[in-house]
């Protein structure tokens, strides 16, 4: 709970993966599809999510050192919605603008915010409930890949 | 009588591996073992379900998707990608081809399936 941090209240489910191996990465997948099921996402936007956390899990895994990925509900207003955070004391000193923009390149597509938050700096992902169908189908297009 | 889900799988061992767990919850499975066939089994004889794998001969998964979601006859019939392409762009160029759900191939994908089939009303 203490390294949980992040512009939002919080809410359940509040859960943790610790990423030490490659299958944790799986692990990591699994938990946050679970977590988004149980907040009421779609299974598209289950897809997407699951898909952010473990991208980020691999993101971590390449640092060499244990971290955690957490999983949690947060609360805007009347907006219910899914944060996945995972401290980077490796990007101490890197410039916040080019990590973000790195990471909206990579990850800007699964979810609505992404945010470099505290000291050392955590990294927050989130998906908002009510507006996740909509940012999906504003998305759609054609491209291949 | 049992609902019919059209799997289309290029390998013939994980199309019997997917066929089984499809079947385990009272499914029936047919399976095209590429994407032209599949279309052309979808249109004829329209299933309740389409699982996808993405890598498929002559034309991938995304295609295939894309071309059941925009023939009036197939457009509302579900699909689950099921694949080995996790990654970030591979997962979105699933959703925007209008696939239901989409599933990496991994140990929990069984499980997921079945979460998927009941969340989209194929299961109770």
């Amino acid at each position: 709970m203490s390294n949980l941090v992040g512009p939002y209240k919080m809410r359940p489910p509040i859960l943790s993966v610790k990423v030490e191996d490659s299958m944790d990465i799986m692990i990591v997948r699994d938990t946050a599809r679970r977590a988004a099921g149980l907040l009421g996402f779609t299974p598209a936007n289950r897809a997407q999510l699951s898909t952010a956390a473990a991208t980020l899990a691999e993101l971590v895994l390449k640092t060499g050192e244990a971290h955690t990925i957490h999983l949690n509900g947060v609360v805007s207003g009347t907006k219910d919605g899914l944060q996945i955070s995972s401290q980077a004391p490796w990007l101490a000193g890197v410039s916040a603008n080019n990590v973000l923009l790195a990471l909206k390149t990579k990850l800007g597509a699964l979810v609505d915010e992404i945010i470099l938050d505290g000291t050392p700096p955590t990294i927050v992902m989130i998906m908002w409930l009510s507006d996740a169908r909509h940012r999906l189908l504003d998305d759609v297009g054609d491209d291949e890949s | 009588m049992a609902l019919e889900v059209l799997l289309v799988e290029d390998s013939k061992t994980q199309a019997a591996q997917i066929k089984e767990t499809l079947e385990s919850v009272g499914l029936r499975v047919r399976i095209a073992y590429d994407g032209p066939d599949g279309i052309r089994e979808a249109i004829e004889n329209p299933p309740a379900l389409v699982v996808l794998d993405v890598k498929l001969p002559t034309m991938d998964g995304f295609q295939v998707c894309r071309r059941l979601k925009r023939n009036p006859a197939t457009q509302d019939i579900p699909v689950i990608m099921l694949t080995e392409k996790a990654g970030p762009k591979a997962t979105m160029s699933g959703l925007r081809a209008g696939a239901d759900d989409y599933i990496p191939k991994d140990i929990f994908a069984s499980e997921h399936l079945i979460n998927t089939l009941q969340e989209l009303g194929i299961l109770e």
